[in-house]
């Protein structure tokens, strides 16, 4: 396609806005991979499935929940109840790259991914959770 | 867990022989390697066995059950009202090529199926740092019940600076009872073996104490890393031991024994968790003087080092690949046997254990598992002559199983309440005290090794 000046000027500005937007947001990840990490690295804790707490809270949902917000969920530390955090992607990302920096005094016994393009993977595998 | 059918007193002489010594032993309640499965903790974490266990059953640890383990029992799901109780049931049909040498109390010369094992536990989390392992065992073929395995523990963290750990202490009956690895005495495979087998041969002493002894062990696991344990044993008296386990003991059969000073349990290891894979490398050694009970003062010596390593691929729980192994040396300085007793060749001995093992789980149901067992020491007619050609202790073969286990995952039937495993297992012998073939000191024959291979079919539940 062949752009005039003025709209492959637009065109650019805006793509420079994606990109600058893109510097914060986090990369697509493959929720496929994203599954077999889920279960390396989080699935001893926290279950995929619907209702069902171990140590950690179940996943499934997480996307916009409220931290410590799973009703018969019992083994919330009093710091992730007072961490104010609402579960976005970028929040999640975060949280799981350094738990104990995030939400000090919390009960998660995990030192964190620090692979941000894994980290991607497992955020699109908990998204895609029904 | 403690045996004692006929078909195991050759054993236990064999044993005694070896790791201690006529008049001057301590009680050695296991010779084969006990069973555990306690979904119990499970109840607790909300956690699937098969988070703890590779293949989903127990007892070889994953790195979250080695951290639950280490962590006193104690993790939770936060929810109050879990009973720390589980039971446990083991059944299987054994066959040797040979007919055993003698038919055990109650049973056959061969073919003989039995309910081998009724366990109870006390297995779970008592305070927020304070959890337990603790086993009651009744024998179905010994007709006898014991209290097996004590295992009661604290821990807590600890930080210093930015490195975090976690420390403990473990009041215990049996040495190796405390590792978290899948290598030593008490923890490795085979993880169930018949009472009606032949064993894997003698063992070095800190391999046959439980329920013997009572220790206090500190430990830590630092900086996810570094573990170390340091413990200090003394031998029950045989009153105890007879209050404990319905044993030998209180047959008057054999001499418990008991430590001139405490005997010393130590260990070193390097664990590294990717959780994707694991791997762990160690050193471990025990040190004791038993002397005799009714004739104190000279003691024999005993020093076992060992070395051990362990590998695991966990992957996304699919295909799960493990290999353990470990070697033990003991140097025995047998001042009363040889010395007042007369009953050794030799006042200074040494005794050689080697055992490798690997397997394969396919999503967590269907195992497959090959190990290979191997003892050498050093000729001594007083200790060995009386079943060895050669004088020799040195048996080795091959140990392979395959299992199926239905439950124990997250979605399985019936979780965390039902949990079975059924397998098959094959001990084959290449030596078997000193050779190919070796004295069967009940009948007075010769006997080839091989007439020892051993087949087993097994159930194993919990719950």
């Amino acid at each position: 396609m062949i752009m005039e000046p003025m709209r492959r000027r637009g065109a650019l500005v805006a793509g420079c806005l994606l990109l600058a937007v893109a510097g914060h947001a986090l990369a697509a990840g493959d929720a496929r991979r994203g599954a077999d990490l889920f279960a390396e690295e989080c699935g001893d804790c926290h279950s995929a499935v619907p209702g069902k707490n171990k140590k950690g809270p179940t996943l499934t949902g997480v996307n916009g929940r409220k931290a410590a917000s799973v009703a018969d969920f019992a083994g919330y530390s009093d710091s992730m109840r007072q961490s104010g955090i609402v579960w976005t992607s970028d929040r999640i990302d975060a949280y799981i790259a350094a738990p104990k920096k995030i939400v000090p005094g919390g009960k998660m016994k995990y030192d964190g991914l620090a692979d941000a393009a894994a980290r991607a993977d497992v955020i699109a595998y908990l998204l895609a959770l029904k | 867990m403690f045996r004692n059918s006929p078909m195991i007193g050759s054993i236990k002489r064999r044993l005694f022989a070896s790791a201690a010594v006529a008049g001057g032993v301590l009680l050695a309640v296991t010779l084969n390697t006990p069973a555990e499965a306690v979904p119990s903790y499970a109840r607790q974490t909300g956690s699937d066995c098969a988070a703890c266990h590779v293949g989903g059953f127990g007892p070889q640890l994953t790195p979250y059950g080695v951290k639950f383990k280490l962590g006193a029992y104690t993790d939770t799901d936060g929810k109050d009202g879990k009973v720390p109780l589980s039971a446990m049931a083991v059944m299987n049909w054994t066959r040797t090529a040979k007919d055993l040498p003698e038919a055990p109390a109650h049973f056959n010369s061969n073919n003989n199926s039995a309910v081998q094992e009724v366990s109870a536990f006390l297995a779970g989390r008592l305070t927020d740092s304070i959890g337990t392992f603790v086993q009651a065992t009744y024998s179905g073929v010994d007709r006898v019940s014991s209290l097996d395995q004590l295992d009661v523990r604290y821990a807590r963290a600890l930080k210093i600076g930015d490195k975090e750990g976690v420390f403990g202490v473990s009041f215990n009956n049996n040495p190796t009872l405390t590792d978290p690895f899948n290598t030593l005495g008490q923890w490795r495979f085979p993880y169930t073996a018949s009472d009606f087998g032949f064993g894997t041969g003698a063992s070095p002493l800190v391999e046959n104490l439980a329920g013997s002894v009572l220790g206090l062990n500190a430990y830590t696991l630092w900086d996810n890393n570094f573990y170390a344990e340091l413990g200090l044993y003394n031998s029950v008296s045989k009153s105890t031991a007879n209050k404990l386990n319905n044993s030998q003991v209180a047959v008057g059969a054999i001499d418990p024994g008991k430590f001139s000073g405490p005997g010393t349990y130590w260990r070193l290891a390097y664990f590294k968790d990717m959780k994707r894979d694991n791997f762990s490398v160690g050193l471990f050694g025990f040190n004791a003087r038993v002397e005799n009970v009714d004739d104190p003062g000279r003691a024999d010596r005993y020093r076992d080092v060992g070395v051990d390593a362990a590998y695991q691929f966990l992957g996304n729980r699919e295909h799960i690949f493990t290999v353990n192994a470990s070697y033990v040396r003991e140097w025995q300085k047998l001042n009363y046997t040889f010395d007042t007793l007369a009953a050794s060749e030799n006042k200074n001995n040494t005794l050689n254990n080697f055992r490798v093992a690997t397997s394969y789980h396919y999503n967590q149901s269907w195992g497959a598992t090959a190990g290979l067992f191997k003892t050498t020491g050093r000729a001594d007619s007083g200790l060995y002559g009386a079943s060895s050609y050669n004088n020799k202790p040195d048996t080795a073969g091959y140990l392979l199983q395959a299992d199926w286990t239905p439950w124990g995952k997250e979605s399985s039937w019936g979780a965390p309440w039902a949990n079975a495993r059924l397998g098959l297992q094959y001990t084959g012998y290449s030596r078997f005290n000193g050779g190919s073939h070796y004295i069967d000191e009940v009948n007075g024959v010769d006997r080839k090794a091989s007439a020892n291979n051993t087949t087993m079919l097994f159930l194993w539940l919990a719950i």
